[in-house]
């Protein structure tokens, strides 16, 4: 009875597994096969390099290396934006969380209304104030929207409350230290896990984000990727057959589309990787209980 | 027990001693304590969190030209010929996928929470890893998925969707179900984790004293552990929905990959997207916005109310 | 609850976060030096000096053109315009692909927009596929277009077709030029037909026979398609179907007119036994099942510019096969006409600040540029060399070019061009349903009452009939 009670457990998420697993091998693997080998060998077959290879300088040569400028731009943004996050998010956690001074619970209840409202809603309205102070076109229309993520400042403001004591506070308090040192001091080393976690989400929504580049920016060499993803899409042949004899001179097919779309993902899967741990085990508690 | 207190400047009653009475002083100390770390926040916050709701809210109640419109642009997008079915989309959508989320994320975050470690945080790894293609990305990987000639799942796409080809696949009346299955492919990953992390906060022994009353593993899952993480059931259901209603880049990337077959006003927010940026038209826009705006907000307070999400919180 | 664990700070955590935060400013620093250092800022009007000295006098001279431009086109252009580069080294061009507005996006409508509102980013010269987008252009609130008089000399103005300068003329003012003529023609495939012994249908009701013949004989081939966003720009204009008739700022829509009836009535048994697939013919998909060694189109009425752009380059036919017959006609019912799938404007912003180079480069374009153009120049000049070279083409079976030039005054002019598109409600209210069986007789009405509700959308009034 347990036994198959395991065996039945273990078949539901296998299949679960592959499920979430196999797109992601087919979109390994599709780069090394050509457009033609794509349709008649194996899904999950295995081509070549060379093909890679191919692919890449296909994908490189469109619209002249725009590809790899888009990934730059994703990196700016994504990287900017979270620095900024961080400055102003835990200090900002700590603040709602052991301050005691007028409003405190109206910032902390605007910033859970806020959080509930995603972005995409908003756009409109950011787009128009960005025109107003003539940010458009600048990397800062896209990087100051993103440097606001309540999401953030939640997270440092329940860490906060739940895993560092006031106790402590008071001691370094007690021994002398102004609230910033005792920021510096004591909260600030405490808060490694958030921060990991704040710098992990902050990172992959900006990462991620596509409808708020997708309205404000006008250029498309200052597209992050996942817009640039959307461009070459529409500019090539494969999906837009529309562009008809275009592509041959475009050359983009679905393994150069399907090497796009990886390379596209590697940074957030490194940044993922790289905060594996703090999610694990800071986020809701990982395998330790209590 | 330290003689160098912080001097109040206010104390002027004889000091006691000992640090807890030092503590009380200074937190009876300007009311001001913490707001400078909050400070750097706040322009933000205002910028991008509060200023374009009222905006919003401003846009929506006025005409092109400042005037006050009251409820016109609301009547007039309901008017709209892409507004019922827009929002319609987005409703089914956001009901398949929530559906989708709340039965096999608890499920397979039961399903995990036992005892073989190694096992439970491999698949917990590799249920993530399509988390790492939110966007436009995602979209990509299924578009090739729903193709039967390229896809290594065409067996599944002639038999549960009937499709042989990929013009069929995208029917419209497939859409909901796709955008939602795609939905799920990249976001349960992550709520996998957090309700297993959830799980992991009761209380060892609990579960002890249940399994010694005689509970089978499936009574201990539905009858304690499932009501202990409700709260968090909740919170991924309200930022689900207002997620789910806000629908985007999937109808888009759609609309673009079948030559216009999906429409590219699908979603409630695509239209509102036309509206401002073909039609000029950013009043109607603010409009469609408010709507969805009001909508996530309903819902939060619908289930907050209903499960007392933030009564502990404070 | 408790949500975090106390954690007591560990040293190897703490270095392995440092290190993250570290790495994470120094790959930011080397981010923002390369977007320093590479991306351009801001694209469009950015030019220093003017121009030329001399003014543009005949097509092919038009003196030194210099400055900087930033032109869109689509990848079918993407040759043209870097073929101009070559010949243009004084001009500094910057190429943008795009998706060309096909199949009635509205990419050019939401960028026109942005750059308006945020008062920069115009491109100088913009290639659309969609022979509308000049309308639109040309009037509020985008106010792009920039009369195309003076840019281009008069004399080559003179050298373009009548409907085809009267397509790109909005209240009286001409805005653009196109880039070629796209009547609707007859394409054959020759050999099979030979092979088949078949003879070339000369009418829609030969068509539509030999359609059921096939069907029955030749599974399997097939004699047009019904799937594409501008399939109804090859039947139902060739049929003189009143969808888009204007009248001021009145548009006539009136899809169950017996010219639409009749058409679809004639249609539908070839959608259903398979002849007329409600498919692309630039899908994947369709060139799997019908192109290349498949090789099973047997007829295809379609635009001139399916000569290489289809046959050729996307379903890759073997050659000596195709050619062109002049385009079916409705019994015996004259004049004959038939429809047009695009052509292809060429549009000068009115922003630009190098407005002679613009000018030069739309000139140089359409009538010079000539290296394996894909469409049916719409210059005259320029089309007498196309048509020589495309007579010597060994891809075809026999000279398409009498078919093609034949075809060419033949459009119907009782099709107008709106500010609306009409491409997306043909492919979303008629295609989805075609591809799950509906009939297109009963997909009339409703074709119909889309058209009407985006007319309604974009300002106009709509008549029914």
């Amino acid at each position: 009875m347990r036994i198959a009670g395991l065996g039945l457990r273990l078949v539901v998420l296998a299949t679960f597994a592959v499920f979430f697993v196999v797109p992601v091998l087919w979109l390994i693997l599709a780069p090394t096969k050509s457009d033609h080998a794509l349709v008649t060998d194996g899904p999950l077959s295995f081509g070549s390099f060379h093909q890679v290879s191919l692919a890449w300088k296909h994908l490189d040569a469109f619209s002249d290396h725009i590809y790899r400028t888009w990934i730059t731009n994703s990196l700016l943004y994504a990287f900017s934006a979270t620095a900024i996050v961080l400055a102003t998010a835990i200090p900002a956690g700590y603040g709602l969380a052991f301050g005691t001074f007028p409003g405190r619970k109206v910032i902390l209840t605007l910033t859970l209304v806020v959080m509930i409202m995603p972005a995409a809603a908003l756009v409109l309205p950011i787009f128009l104030e960005l025109n107003s102070l003539h940010l458009i076109g600048n990397a800062l229309s896209v990087i100051l929207p993103f440097a606001f993520f309540p999401f953030g400042v939640y997270l440092a403001y329940i860490y906060y409350v739940t895993a560092v004591p006031r106790d402590l506070l008071d001691a370094a308090r007690a021994d002398g230290c102004g609230e910033w040192l005792t920021f510096r001091r004591v909260a600030l080393p405490l808060a490694k896990p958030v921060v990991a976690l704040v710098f992990f989400f902050s990172f992959v929504a900006d990462w991620n984000n596509f409808f708020l580049p997708y309205a404000v920016i006008a250029d498309s060499s200052q597209y992050p990727i996942q817009v640039g993803l959307s461009d070459l899409l529409s500019s090539t042949p494969s999906f837009n057959p529309a562009q008809g004899g275009g592509g041959q001179q475009v050359n983009i097919f679905r393994p150069e589309l399907a090497l796009a779309t990886l390379l596209a993902v590697i940074p957030v899967a490194i940044v993922f990787l790289l905060s594996q741990r703090a999610l694990v085990r800071g986020l809701v508690g990982g395998a330790v209980k209590e | 027990m330290s003689s160098s207190a912080v001097t109040s400047p206010y104390a002027q009653a004889p000091r006691k001693r000992g640090l807890r009475a030092v503590v009380e002083r200074t937190r009876g100390l300007g009311s001001g304590r913490g707001l400078p770390f909050v400070l750097p926040y706040l322009p933000f916050l205002i910028l991008f969190g509060i200023a374009p709701m009222i905006y919003a809210l401003k846009l929506a109640v006025t005409k092109d030209n400042g005037d006050w419109a009251g409820l016109h642009n609301f009547t007039r997008t309901v008017d709209d010929y892409r507004f019922g079915p827009a929002f319609k989309h987005i409703f089914l959508y956001t009901g398949v996928w929530l559906g989708a989320l709340v039965i096999f994320v608890v499920t397979l975050a039961l399903l995990l929470h036992g005892r073989a470690n190694r096992v439970s945080s491999t698949f917990r790894f590799v249920f993530y890893i399509p988390g790492a293609l939110a966007g436009a990305a995602s979209v990509l990987v299924w578009l090739f998925m729903l193709d039967p000639s390229v896809s290594p799942g065409s067996f599944l796409v002639h038999n549960v969707l009937g499709a042989g080809l990929f013009v069929e696949s995208i029917a419209p009346g497939h859409l909901p179900f796709i955008f939602a299955m795609i939905a799920f492919w990249t976001g349960a990953g992550g709520w996998i984790v957090v309700m297993y992390g959830a799980l992991n906060t009761i209380p060892q022994d609990l579960e002890e004293a249940a399994r010694i009353d005689g509970a089978g593993p499936i009574g201990i899952a539905l009858r304690l552990k499932l009501p202990l993480i409700r709260k968090w059931i909740a919170y991924m259901v309200i930022l689900s929905f207002a997620t789910g209603t806000q629908l985007f880049v999937e109808p888009q990337l759609v609309n673009q990959a079948s030559l216009g077959l999906v429409p590219d006003t699908w979603s409630a927010n695509q239209l509102a997207y036309q509206e401002a940026f073909r039609y000029a038209d950013f009043n109607a826009a603010a409009a469609i916005a408010v709507d969805l705006l009001a909508i996530g907000l309903f819902a939060a307070v619908l289930i907050v109310s209903r499960t007392g999400l933030f009564r502990t919180e404070d | 609850m408790r949500v975090f664990e106390r954690s007591a700070p560990g040293w190897s955590r703490w270095r392995r976060m440092r290190w993250t935060i570290l790495t994470s400013l120094a790959v930011t620093g080397i981010a923002v030096g390369l977007a320093a250092c590479g991306g351009s800022s801001g694209s469009g009007s950015t030019s220093s000096q003017a121009a030329t000295s001399s003014t543009a006098s005949g097509a092919k001279a038009a003196g030194p053109a210099s400055g900087s431009l930033t032109v869109w086109v689509d990848s079918v252009r993407l040759p043209a315009a870097k073929a101009y580069q070559k010949a243009h080294p004084d001009v500094h061009l910057k190429i943008v692909t795009f998706d060309g507005d096909a199949n009635g996006a509205t990419t050019l409508q939401t960028k026109i927009q942005l750059w308006n509102r945020s008062g920069k980013g115009w491109p100088d010269v913009i290639f659309s596929e969609q022979v509308n987008d000049p309308v639109w252009m040309a009037k509020k609130p985008f106010e792009f277009a920039q009369p195309i008089k003076g840019l281009v000399p008069e004399s080559a103005l003179r050298q373009w077709p009548a409907p085809s300068t009267a397509q790109c003329t909005i209240d009286g003012t001409q805005y653009c030029v196109q880039d070629n003529l796209a009547q609707v023609v007859l394409w054959v495939n020759k050999k099979l037909m030979d092979r088949f012994g078949y003879t070339v249908p000369t009418t829609w009701q030969e068509w539509a026979a030999l359609g059921q013949k096939v069907a029955t004989e030749h599974p399997g081939y097939i004699v047009g398609n019904s799937g594409d966003s501008f399939s109804h720009w090859i039947y139902l204009w060739s049929g003189q179907c009143p969808l888009q008739q204007l009248k001021g700022d009145k548009v006539t829509i009136n899809a169950t007119d017996p010219h639409c009836t009749r058409m679809a009535s004639l249609m539908d048994p070839l959608i259903k036994n398979g002849t007329v697939p409600p498919l692309s013919v630039f899908t994947p998909d369709f060139a799997k099942k019908y192109g290349g060694a498949k090789d099973k189109v047997l007829l295809m009425p379609g635009p001139a510019w399916f000569a290489t752009a289809l046959f050729h380059d996307t379903l890759h036919l073997p050659a000596g096969q195709i050619t062109a017959a002049s385009p079916l006609k409705w019994e015996n019912e004259s004049p004959v006409v038939t429809g047009q799938v695009g052509g292809g404007p060429w549009i000068v912003s009115k922003h630009s600040k190098n407005l002679k180079a613009a000018g030069d480069f739309v000139t140089w374009e359409t009538t010079v540029f000539n290296d394996k153009r894909p469409g049916y120049p719409a210059y005259a000049p320029l089309a007498d060399s196309w048509l020589a070279t495309l007579a010597k083409d060994p891809f075809f079976a026999s000279d398409p070019t009498a078919a093609l030039k034949g075809a060419a005054p033949l459009i119907w002019q009782g099709w107008n061009l709106v500010t609306y598109p009409d491409q997306p409600v043909w492919s979303n209210t008629v295609v989805t349903k075609l591809v799950a069986g509906t009939a297109l007789s009963a997909l009339l009405q409703p074709l119909g009452d889309g058209l009407a509700n985006a007319a309604q959308a974009a300002g106009y009034q709509v008549a029914r009939e």
